[in-house]
């Protein structure tokens, strides 16, 4: 396989909170334009991992990373890089929706608004970028006469859908979603995977989940990973019908977790 | 309660001890040589003497509230909370904030009454900034904690720094909150500055001798100011949903 191929390359990446060791030595490839799952016992470090991809980790404290992250071929720990620049390659979905609390209209150009000159954005621009957003979520038809709706009053359904559609003005390369459907019920969490597998091909997405039936669901690539470790990475099926190692099996034949 | 909170709240105490001791003995004894006790009139006369004071007092009280909020956003925003230094500083806000107010005019008063003139600028300049800055810092950093985490969470990693989370976002959300500890501050000074009205018109009317003492209506506007600005303090505080 060609690096060109991969979005996001770690090699032996190893983190700690405190004395605490929550990454083991982890190597991983995640292919670009497709939908990769990463399952696990809980407290076994899939969000961790994930956070290390926009370097959202470090706010806490505490926090020693040893190893090397490249994304789209650049370290990200090298000293150059721009955490504005990272993050507008990276947009995160958390696992709670959480709109910020102003309307949904400001919300898809909050993104925007930071990462450009103040003043820069003309009125119409704006309406434009806010139409193509809502409507590349399918919420255009549902929203557009509540743009000065505050977002925190929507459906939660529509909070998640508006949480991706606020990262895309940013032209991101890659979504990380931490559980984006534990919040929602199953027809939200259905609309969801729709707008992901839609969506995938034009954005690399890594996505946490607990869900198996998720997890096959939607993705086409899968890392099994298991306090720290990461145990198996390969093609979804193949991980759930044919897994390597036995915790893998252990896991997704629901014997443990 | 562990040891090393045991520790830090010792350290915090006796720190904001010898604090206190040394602005005692700075107040009374290193001015105490030019004062003169009791019998001589201390400047203030009247009531309405001491309200211009007090008026005159607002600018400081406005900049010492600035300055309170500034660093109270600073050590919630730029301290890591597991430095002992935060954990110290926060103890001692927390010591002095829960003070009663009636204990600093009661100090003021002891200060203030056997004090000569140029000191008592002084004095009124600490009274003002021990009541109002530890109350402020205390209120304006639940009113940050109160800004919910997610928020935070979706504006950094969208790419805002720490000055854009901020601004457009945790200060817009916690300003109620902000304004709603000013006017507890503002409502504590104009107790205190009622309390004081009184005492100096009481001592005005026993050094004339006059028989009976009436209460000014100054203290009766600065105390229905009191307690408006109270009322005013707990609408603003009210949690309410994002």
């Amino acid at each position: 396989m060609e690096t060109n191929n991969h979005s996001i390359e770690t090699k032996n990446l190893s983190l700690w909170y405190g004395d605490f060791q929550a990454l083991m030595d982890v190597s991983v490839n995640i292919p670009s334009g497709k939908i990769t799952a990463l399952i696990g016992p809980s407290g076994c470090g899939k969000t961790t991992l994930l956070r290390c991809f926009n370097r959202v980790n470090e706010r806490y404290g505490n926090v020693t990373t040893k190893g090397e992250i490249k994304i789209l071929g650049k370290n990200i720990y090298d000293p150059d890089v721009s955490l504005l620049e990272l993050r507008k390659t990276v947009g995160m979905v958390f696992q709670r929706p959480n709109p910020l609390p102003i309307s949904v209209y400001e919300n898809i150009l909050f993104g925007l608004r930071i990462h450009s000159p103040f003043g820069s954005l003309t009125r119409n621009q704006a309406d434009e970028i806010v139409e193509e957003a809502l409507t590349s979520v399918f919420l255009w038809d549902d929203l557009k006469d509540k743009l000065k709706a505050r977002a925190t009053s929507l459906q939660l359904e529509q909070q998640q859908k508006l949480c991706i559609a606020r990262l895309l003005p940013l032209k991101p390369q890659i979504i990380l979603m931490d559980e984006p459907c534990s919040a929602l019920d199953a027809k939200g969490t259905l609309a969801v995977e729709e707008l992901m597998g839609i969506l995938a091909g034009k954005y690399t997405f890594l996505i946490v989940t607990h869900n198996m039936a998720q997890a096959r669901r939607v993705s086409t690539e899968c890392i099994y990973m298991f306090l720290g470790e990461l145990i198996e990475h390969r093609e979804t099926q193949a991980l759930f019908e044919t897994p390597e190692h036995p915790k893998t099996a252990d896991y997704v034949q629901m014997r443990y977790g | 309660m562990n040891r090393s909170e045991l520790i830090i709240q010792i350290i915090a105490l006796a720190t904001l001890t010898i604090a206190c001791v040394l602005v005692w003995v700075v107040t009374t004894e290193v001015f105490h040589v030019e004062g003169e006790i009791l019998s001589v009139p201390m400047g203030i006369d009247s009531g309405s003497d001491l309200i211009d004071r007090l008026y005159s007092m607002i600018p400081l009280l406005c900049v010492a509230m600035l300055l309170s909020i500034a660093f109270a956003f600073y050590i919630e925003e730029w301290l890591s909370e597991t430095t002992w230094y935060y954990r110290i500083i926060n103890q001692q806000i927390s010591i002095l904030a829960n003070i009663p107010s009636l204990i600093y005019g009661i100090l003021v008063i002891c200060i203030f009454l056997f004090q000569v003139k140029e000191f008592l600028n002084f004095t009124l300049v600490l009274a003002i900034v021990f009541l109002v800055v530890p109350v402020i810092i205390r209120t304006t950093q639940s009113a940050i904690r109160g800004v919910d985490l997610s928020v935070r969470e979706a504006a950094y990693a969208l790419g805002a720094n720490r000055w854009q989370v901020i601004t457009d976002h945790v200060f817009p959300r916690a300003f109620p909150k902000i304004t709603g500890g000013i006017f507890t501050v503002i409502s504590r000074v104009l107790a205190i500055a009622a309390l004081l009205i009184i005492v100096c018109e009481l001592r005005t009317s026993i050094i004339q001798d006059v028989s009976s003492y009436e209460i000014s209506s100054d203290v009766f506007v600065l105390i229905s100011l009191a307690l408006l600005s109270c009322v005013l303090s707990s609408f603003l505080q009210i949690n309410r949903n994002s």
